[in-house]
């Protein structure tokens, strides 16, 4: 392993996991492992199709990662990207089945995202607003947001909005994002769209712009010391209600992966479980851009894998792999941080009397 | 407990390497029981180093530590412990919440077996025996003269307080070395003198004692022994006269008249800078009918918990520099975050120049930066809760806070010039650096604040106004503290009033024109800086003079 940074060599690690479990699992359930393997490798990166699947299952993913480990960046932990992306992607959906028919993407598109990306800002102000204000931990409040938004949804959707059923009408044309096969005929079939590389950009962008940023520089110090942070006059508040809210709009901006790029409608559902694979995904592609769109294509890829092989393994154990690669991860990285001593650990704390 | 002689600490050859670093160079050490052996030396000189190879948290690279003749187990903590060696940290160590007996108990507790009859494996299921652990810790405080509550919550404790809880809870884990790491840097003189009074006790008891301390002066007065360091080597040692070595308990205290620096003090000094110390810059006098630049009156601020500042009046002139003086917890912290901008005030007004530094804001943000803006530029006592980012570049902190409101590089660039500090790049994270040189990245933006205007158009110097700092040489070395002190008198020089709030008396001594107490949130007596440190130290500690009667301010 020599060579590798020590998360470099975390990730080898916790993929030789997975694979492990993976062949233990086709194992048990009667399925020879190579033979899952080849499928799995044919449903993903084996076939234009599969790579067209796996990049349309990594775009909600780096969504609600960008919209996590920005607000991590800030000291804060939004669990709350679930419910945020379910409102505003209802919202935006909304948006879209009222506009005309002949509004021109280019009017259309931004508009919807607009509109979601404030209402994703909306709703993460309320658990902002609780930790400024009143200094209620975001983790409790985002995590109670996420089963507000499971009870208001369907009431809005039936009772506000009258649709009859569990999903809107089909949005405007015009808001509708373009599938990749459009310039990539191969990928005919797949669901992946430009919403894929969009957010692969926006990442990017976001990430360059925190670095240099005042705002970015202040989030990330900030998150090391907010006592330090007061005394030198950085208003703490303020800026992490800003980091709420920008994690909140990029988790609405999920909206252009699912309603705009695949479903063409809103329907309960939608998108749920991005927002807490998104977390995964964030502590996995923590350092940068690259890191996490790699995460995202990562848990994108173990997604896929699922339902490629559904037939034969059930596409549970999939969500088994998921779970093995973060523990996997993380116990990995506990391990290294503890190999480094620590300084000066008190010897009085470590025994009993002589 | 096993009652065991105290040991002898034997160090040989000792070298301490941190990656390219070498914090201890083949040091020869005997630290022998019944007596106080001091170290000595610069921050960064490795004296700590010393003490945590000797406790067993550091490796050794290269020779051995032996206790009575052992080696000891190399970076064992555990295998030191039961060999009676017990380190007290320079950062308190306790569970804030718990009271004092509590924490004396962690980790050893005696279990009460009279249900289960002595089946040790059963203890985790047994009560903790308080009763035991009280009677024990009472018979070892009553022993060495600590003078604790053993109900008090740590919380509610002074620092001295702390410190002798630290001491108990050693004793208490059966150890007979005592190593203590700057165990005076917080403080004040007579609680110095009472820390150094139960250590000769211990002493006499036959203990083995070692104290790293900043402090010559404590080295001539209260050691037997020194071992004076410089870059990682011994550089001087030396047996100090026997007149030191008697437990004398009434007469040791600082009742003594202060010393004149002795030729020891001198000789310590050299060895320790490597060379003769510069002569501190003569603080010129305050001109006569000065204006005042910072004022206080009636300020009512409530601090944590009791902690409180009361009916403070207090003015600061041009080109003067006032000290404050107390017991630390009496309202120092309360005074400097005040002024800094961070807390609210009860009642009273505070003036900069005649009108509130505040400008009538209510948010604590607005208010720190309204203070700097203006010219009222405060450095806190706490460097790392409230000063420095330990994980952001030197070059981060120095601009910490002035983002957004001047050419970053340039302030950047300027700053970092003020003092040399080592290592000299910018892009060095704050924690690689030693105590003295964070001070100065602290002290060369507060400085760069007092005298440069923040505003993008003009970004020119300007009078200074108002520096108000708070411990400014704590854990700094006495080369790097003659530096800071150097750059104060300058700055008054220069028009500023300067608010220097010190637990160490000599410092406001040198820096002062006139010295204030605190003491329980109030000012209480106003001395010049020719006061001896028996009457600063009643005055803090609120015991009325010779002639009965205490100090009113004037």
């Amino acid at each position: 392993m020599r060579g590798l940074s020590s998360s470099q060599q975390r990730v080898v690690f916790a993929l030789a996991g997975a694979l492990l479990v993976l062949n233990l699992a086709s194992f048990a359930f009667g399925e020879a492992p190579p033979q899952t393997l080849a499928r799995v490798w044919a449903g993903t990166w084996g076939t234009p199709y599969g790579v067209g699947q796996v990049l349309f299952k990594a775009t909600p993913l780096l969504f609600t990662g960008m919209a996590f480990s920005v607000a991590l960046r800030a000291g804060l932990f939004n669990i709350g990207t679930e419910g945020q992306l379910a409102i505003a992607s209802l919202a935006g959906a909304w948006v879209a089945t009222k506009l005309g028919a002949n509004v021109p993407w280019f009017l259309a598109v931004p508009v919807v995202l607009a509109v979601s990306a404030a209402v994703g800002a909306a709703y993460a102000s309320i658990a902002g607003a609780m930790r400024a204000k009143a200094g209620v931990h975001e983790i409790i409040t985002t995590i109670m947001l996420n089963r507000c938004a499971d009870v208001v949804l369907p009431w809005i959707l039936t009772v506000a909005l009258s649709v009859d059923g569990v999903r809107t009408a089909a949005i405007a044309p015009g808001a509708r994002t373009a599938g990749l096969d459009t310039w990539l005929p191969s990928f005919h079939g797949s669901a992946a769209s430009l919403a894929f590389p969009f957010v692969v950009v926006l990442a990017f962008a976001v990430e360059a712009w925190l670095r240099r940023s005042r705002i970015g520089r202040e989030f990330e110090w900030i998150a090391q010391s907010p006592s330090v942070c007061e005394a030198q006059g950085i208003d703490v508040a303020k800026r992490r209600m800003q980091a709420m809210l920008l994690s909140g709009a990029l988790a609405g901006l999920t909206v252009m992966g699912t309603v705009l790029g695949y479903k063409g409608y809103f329907e309960l559902g939608l998108g749920a479980g991005a927002g807490f694979s998104g977390i995964a995904v964030a502590m996995l592609g923590r350092g940068g851009a690259v890191q996490l769109v790699a995460a995202s294509l990562l848990f994108g890829t173990l997604a896929q894998a699922g339902l490629a092989i559904n037939a034969r393994v059930p596409r549970d154990a999939m969500g088994v792999l998921e779970a093995v690669v973060i523990l996997l991860m993380g116990a990995t990285a506990f391990a290294s941080a503890r190999v480094e001593p620590a300084p000066s650990e008190p010897a009085r704390d470590k025994g009993g009397a002589a | 407990m096993v009652v065991a002689s105290a040991p002898r600490i034997e160090l040989h050859g000792v070298s301490h390497r941190f990656g390219e670093f070498t914090a201890v160079r083949a040091l020869d050490l005997v630290l022998e029981p019944g007596r106080i052996h001091a170290v000595i030396g610069e921050n960064g000189a490795g004296k700590s180093t010393v003490l945590k190879l000797i406790a067993g948290l550091l490796r050794p690279s290269a020779g051995a530590v032996s206790i009575d003749g052992d080696v000891l187990a190399a970076g064992s903590p555990r295998a030191a412990m039961e060999r009676g060696i017990g380190l007290v940290h320079q950062h308190f160590m306790l569970l804030e919440p718990f009271t004092a007996l509590e924490n004396v108990m962690l980790g050893a507790e005696p279990i009460r077996r009279n249900i289960l009859g002595g089946m040790r494996f059963l203890d985790w299921i047994g009560a903790l025996d308080f009763d035991a652990a009280r009677a024990k810790a009472q018979a070892l405080a009553a022993d060495s003269g600590l003078d604790l509550d053993l109900d008090a919550r740590v919380a509610n404790l002074s620092v001295g307080e702390k410190q002798r809880l630290e001491i108990l809870r050693i004793l208490y884990r059966g150890a007979r070395a005592i190593l203590l790491d700057e165990p005076t840097a917080v403080l004040s003189p007579l609680e110095a003198a009472e820390l150094y009074r139960t250590l000769r006790r211990l002493a006499l008891r036959g203990h083995t004692i070692a104290v790293v301390t900043h402090r010559l002066d404590e080295v001539s007065r209260f050691a037997d022994e020194v071992t004076a360091m410089r870059r990682g080597e011994c550089v001087l040692r030396e047996q100090l006269p026997p007149r030191h070595g008697r437990l004398d308990a009434s007469a040791e205290a600082s009742s003594q008249p202060e010393p004149e620096p002795s030729a020891l003090i001198l000789r310590l000094t050299r060895a320790v800078m490597g060379g003769d110390v510069p002569a501190s810059a003569p603080k010129p006098p305050v001109a006569p009918g000065a204006a005042a630049v910072l004022e206080l009156r009636d300020v009512s601020v409530r601090g944590v918990g009791t902690r409180r500042l009361d009916n403070v009046s207090l003015r600061v002139h041009t080109g003067e520099i006032v000290g404050i003086a107390g017991i630390e917890g009496n309202g120092q912290r309360e005074l400097a975050t005040a002024l800094a901008g961070l807390l609210d005030i009860e009642r009273g007004t505070i003036l900069l120049d005649a009108t509130s530094p505040f400008a009538g804001h209510n948010d604590a943000a607005a208010r720190v930066r309204a203070a700097r803006a203006r010219g009222l530029i405060t450095v806190l006592d706490d460097r790392h809760h409230d000063e420095l980012l330990l994980d952001a570049t030197v070059g981060d902190n120095l601009v910490v806070g002035d983002l957004g409101l001047a050419d970053e590089a340039l302030i950047q660039k300027r700053r970092f010039a003020i003092f040399a500090i080592e290592p000299r790049s910018p892009s060095r994270l704050a924690s690689e650096l030693s105590g003295g040189n964070q001070q100065k990245v602290v002290m060369a933006r507060a400085f760069d604040r007092t005298r440069h205007s923040l505003d993008p158009s003009t970004n020119a110097a300007h009078q200074p106004r108002a520096l108000v700092l708070d411990q400014p040489t704590r854990g700094v070395d006495v080369g790097t503290a003659r530096i800071l002190h150097d750059a104060i008198i300058g700055i008054a020089a220069a028009g500023a009033g300067v608010l220097v709030i010190s637990a160490d008396l000599n410092e406001l001594r040198t820096l002062c024109h006139r010295i204030v107490v605190l003491r329980e949130g109030g000012l209480v007596a106003e001395l010049p800086p020719t006061a001896s440190d028996e009457d600063i130290g009643r005055a803090m500690l609120g015991v009325a003079d010779r002639s009965g009667r205490e100090e009113a301010v004037a």
